[in-house]
């Protein structure tokens, strides 16, 4: 085979392009509208058909009906062809076309070339590790492709080509280390093709009503990452994570209400704070999360006189922040606008609420014993903590607290702020995370959705605005332990088990391989693409280059790569240059020697010559001597070249001391 | 073992022909070995010489060790090419013209002062010497096998030459010098008998037979890489040096090999040696090769010895 471009292709040849385009470009199929995905599986079938049935390729005229019927296609979904999607799709269908009309080896670059480009718009939609994990996969494959249509001599077998593609691409590795850090990053995309990082996943919303929470629980997908600096992670009955705060309710549900229109109030702290860096996954909303109570906020957010981080925009990608709290704190004296929002009642409070706040009222000295009063009703009465409870009618408060008595943490919050707001004490409902799990790999807090949590804030004086969790005392394990949505029964009223349960070996392996992968995608976001133009900034300062600013910094890496291809080139030519074989080695190391005792070979002196001189200076060597210059001749300019005469050779000259 | 055996009768054969010459012409084995090495490698041999020092003596004597039919020519300035190749006489009693050969219908020719010709006469005998065969009125008359040309010739500055050019000197495959005899051989040759009678008494050293054959197993000595390398690179190094006026065609570097081979095969051996290389090389070269500075005076000996010092062996 000769890299002929008109030559024919064999049927493995188009098996495998058929292969790798699909590969290329086969994910997309997932996200496109149907009927473009529909005519790029139709076109691929064909081809795979037509590689036993030539006769089913279609003719000139054929093609080009299905290639409008391709643009007409993708015309009706996208009329404008303008953005991500519609070039997608275009690409899709006449890459699928592609496959019809080739024949020859030339068309191996064209669709090997298309195939890599089709692979780059992979990274419109996602850029998961695992997907960069894949598509190094398809490069390597495509390599090979490429390796195998420029090879002269017989076809050699997929694997090795496989091994020789994947060490070629191991060898720009670091030139793409030194391209993804080094090379000049824009603060805001050089292109906005829509992309869309993470669809968001619906987290906590500033609207609870009973059942919210719980339906949140069930998911384990990962809410936020946070890295703790120096001071460690906080117990868990400290991570309270604060979302939204909630303080308007219409008996049903709470919701946010109207902001505060109040600048944050001075309030007293002490301790340390604890600094960290939070990684959020996209929730569609504008909070951010922090522990109780924040002092910093990060940039284009504002903190909020109820202590919420509010972001400018809704957050739609991942991103990540570095904020600090306060776990001891006093926020102070109560505005009259607070006092007033967090007094409101709805229409619907029952007779038998008001007589059981009065009767706590009645029995308590203050606020504050009220509120241990009602903590201890929680606790005493029956109540359950279930993630599936029973469902409840109009008024879930009332149904909850007398007659059903099962529930979930936004049952808890909201019914116990309502006693508090008809007891007098200025109280509302904190929606947000409790808790998350360490990642023993990555030393990370892990908090997923199914830390969802939702407690109450009652104003107290003295005390400021006071957590309580009437959760913890109904279920106090829920604060220490992250709660597993896999283990909980979906029985409707169904008690949750925290205990924790023998997982095994393998359980226990699983878990492992859990954490780790979690670290990876962590780390992965962290610095991959987390890596924006501050981050590069900094990294130049860490290496002392941070001379080396904008139009700098891009000549200083033009320069850099002439004299990386100029070095490669001499090296390459080095390498070139013609190797003396083992056995002139050997020869020179014996000439060598002799040299160092004056004797040295004029250049143009044959062994035999040397030899005599050789013996005629130093006859006592005449044993080694002729045995190493005859065998060295049989070698060289006889017939007797094998490794065994030339492993005596070298042994004889290694021995070869005079 | 077999080989070794083979070399060992080879060699031994050799080394008795060249003793026996050297009890012929004294001192001057160097000279005697790579004439015989000439013939060896089926080449032809030119002799340049003053007169009187033993070139004739020397082609006479080659010619009786090896057994071989010879003829002399003595070239002068009226030679014509009939006297070389012969002619087509009319018989008279038949009525047709027969061909009666000239002298170079012989196993060995001996061209005496080859430069006293006119160069018709030469390129006749060089025509010869090249195709192996002569053609006359229409005729092709193969010549004899083994055919040897030894020409013997003084040295260009003579007064009535007429120096061969130099595409003709291409196609002997060596030129050797005999020189003055040192004082010890001179004295051994002033002293001894008279060398015609010594000549003529002479047995036959190597057979016709044995010639072919080591003719033929000329090609079974073998030729290195690394050998083929060295050749390359000395006739590269002819090409590009400023000091010749041309480099060396690829005639002289068949020559060159064939010449080592033969050397080889002299020594007993199987295997061509950069030393078989060296040794032809002045002979082989020597009149291939003139100097940029041309002179008038012939350096073939120190510019081939400039060559052999100026190329590494690789």
């Amino acid at each position: 085979m000769s890299p002929d471009p008109n030559r024919k292709l064999s049927q493995r040849e188009l098996l495998f392009l058929i292969v790798l385009l699909c590969l290329s470009a086969g994910p997309h199929v997932l996200h496109l509208q149907p009927w473009i995905s529909a005519f790029f599986i139709g076109t691929v079938t064909l081809r795979l058909l037509a590689l036993s049935r030539p006769a089913l390729l279609p003719g000139r005229f054929l093609l080009f009906l299905l290639t409008v019927a391709g643009l007409a296609n993708a015309l009706a979904h996208y009329p404008l062809m303008f953005g991500r999607e519609a070039g997608v799709a275009l690409l899709t269908s006449m890459l699928a076309l592609k496959l019809l009309e080739m024949k020859r080896e030339r068309d191996i670059y064209v669709v090997v070339y298309l195939s890599l480009f089709a692979l780059i718009t992979q990274f419109l939609y996602r850029q998961e590790m695992l997907l960069v994990v894949y598509v190094l996969f398809v490069v390597t494959a495509l390599t090979a492709m490429l390796m195998h249509a420029n090879m002269v001599r017989s076809p050699s077998r997929p694997t090795g080509l496989l091994l020789r593609s994947g060490g070629l691409l191991l060898q720009a590795l670091p030139l793409m280390l030194i391209m993804f850090f080094l090379f000049p990053r824009f603060s805001s995309p050089l292109w906005d093709l829509g992309i869309r990082e993470n669809r968001a996943l619906t987290g906590i919303s500033d609207n609870i009503s009973p059942g919210s929470v719980s339906r949140l629980s069930r998911s384990r997908a990962v809410a936020f990452r946070v890295d703790f600096e120096q001071d460690g992670i906080p117990q868990p009955a400290r991570r309270y994570w604060r979302g939204p705060v909630l303080w308007d309710t219409d008996g049903r549900s709470w919701t946010a209400g109207d902001p505060i229109p109040e600048k944050i109030s001075e309030f007293f702290a002490s301790g340390k704070p604890v600094d960290y860096n939070v990684t959020l996954e996209p929730t569609g909303g504008k909070w951010l999360f922090a522990l109780d109570l924040p002092h910093q906020v990060p940039p284009k957010t504002s903190l909020e006189a109820d202590f919420q981080l509010i972001r400018r925009s809704p957050q739609k990608h991942r991103f990540q922040y570095r904020a600090s709290s306060y776990l001891n704190y006093n926020t102070g004296p109560l505005s009259e606008y607070q006092r007033f929002r967090g007094l409101q009642q709805p229409d619907n409070i029952t007779p038998r609420m008001i007589s059981l706040v009065a009767q706590w009222r009645r029995d308590s000295v203050d606020d504050s014993d009220l509120v241990d009063r009602a903590l201890a009703y929680f606790n005493e009465q029956p109540f359950y903590y279930t993630l599936y409870p029973a469902p409840l009618g109009d008024n879930p408060a009332d149904q909850f607290l007398f007659d059903s008595r099962q529930g979930f943490c936004e049952h808890y919050a909201t019914s116990f702020t309502l006693l508090m707001r008809i007891a007098g004490i200025p109280a509302r409902v904190v929606a947000g995370y409790q808790g998350g799990e360490v990642n023993p790999i990555g030393g990370h807090l892990v908090v997923r959705q199914s830390d969802a949590h939702a407690w109450s804030e009652v104003w107290l004086p003295d005390l400021g605005w006071v957590r309580i969790d009437p959760t913890a005392a109904v279920a106090p394990e829920r604060i220490e332990q992250p709660l597993d949505p896999d283990r909980i029964s979906e029985e409707i009223g169904a008690p949750i088990d925290f205990m924790p349960v023998d997982i095994g070996f393998v359980g226990a392996l699983m878990e492992q391989f859990r954490w780790s992968i979690d670290a990876l995608d962590a780390s992965w976001h962290r610095w991959v693409l987390g890596y924006s133009k501050k981050r590069q900034s900094r990294l130049m300062r860490l290496l002392g280059l941070d001379f080396l600013k904008g139009s700098r910094l891009v000549y200083a890496m033009v320069g850099i790569t002439a004299v990386a291809v100029t070095l490669l080139t001499l090296t390459l030519i080095y390498r070139g240059r013609p190797k003396p074989d083992p056995v002139q080695a050997h020869y020179q190391r014996f000439c060598n020697r002799l040299k160092r005792m004056g004797l040295q070979r004029r250049s143009y002196e044959g062994p035999r010559d040397f030899g005599q001189r050789i013996l005629h200076r130093r006859p006592d060597l005449r044993g080694q001597v002729e045995s190493i210059l005859r065998l060295y001749i049989g070698i060289r300019y006889g017939r007797m070249d094998n490794p065994a005469n030339r492993r005596r050779l070298k042994q004889m000259v290694s021995g070869f001391r005079p | 073992m077999l080989q070794d055996r083979r070399d060992t009768t080879i060699k031994s054969a050799l080394d008795q022909t060249i003793s026996r010459a050297g009890e012929v012409i004294l001192g001057k084995e160097q000279a005697i070995r790579l004439s015989l090495a000439c013939l060896l490698a089926r080449g032809h041999l030119l002799i340049e010489d003053l007169p009187g020092v033993g070139k004739t003596t020397l082609a006479h004597l080659l010619a009786r060790l090896l057994g071989l039919k010879h003829q002399r020519i003595q070239f002068t300035s009226d030679l014509l090419p009939a006297d070389i190749i012969g002619a087509s006489i009319y018989d008279r009693a038949e009525g047709v013209f027969h061909f009666h050969p000239g002298p170079v219908f012989s196993q060995l020719v001996l061209a005496d002062e080859i430069n006293r010709a006119t160069p018709k006469a030469q390129s006749a005998l060089l025509e010869a010497m090249e195709e192996h065969q002569v053609t006359t009125e229409g005729e092709t008359h193969h010549l004899p096998e083994p055919f040897f040309v030894i020409a013997t010739q003084n040295p260009a500055h003579q007064i009535g030459t007429f120096p061969l050019p130099e595409s003709q000197l291409d196609r002997f495959l060596m030129r050797i010098e005999l020189g003055y005899p040192d004082p010890r051989s001179e004295r051994q040759l002033l002293n001894g008998r008279e060398r015609r009678e010594i000549l003529e008494n002479l047995e036959p050293a190597l057979s016709l037979d044995q010639l072919r054959e080591l003719q033929t197993s000329l090609d079974q000595v073998h030729v290195s890489d690394a050998i083929l390398d060295y050749c390359q690179a000395i006739l590269e190094f002819s090409r590009t040096t400023q000091r010749f006026n041309h480099g060396l065609s690829p005639r002289a570097g068949l020559a060159l090999l064939r010449g080592a081979r033969a050397w080889a095969l002299m020594e007993g051996r199987f295997q061509v040696l950069p030393e078989d290389v060296q040794a032809v090389l002045p002979a082989t070269v020597g009149h291939r090769l003139h100097s940029t500075a041309d002179t008038g005076v012939d350096e073939g000996r120190s510019l081939a010895r400039y060559l052999l010092e100026s190329v590494a062996i690789p």
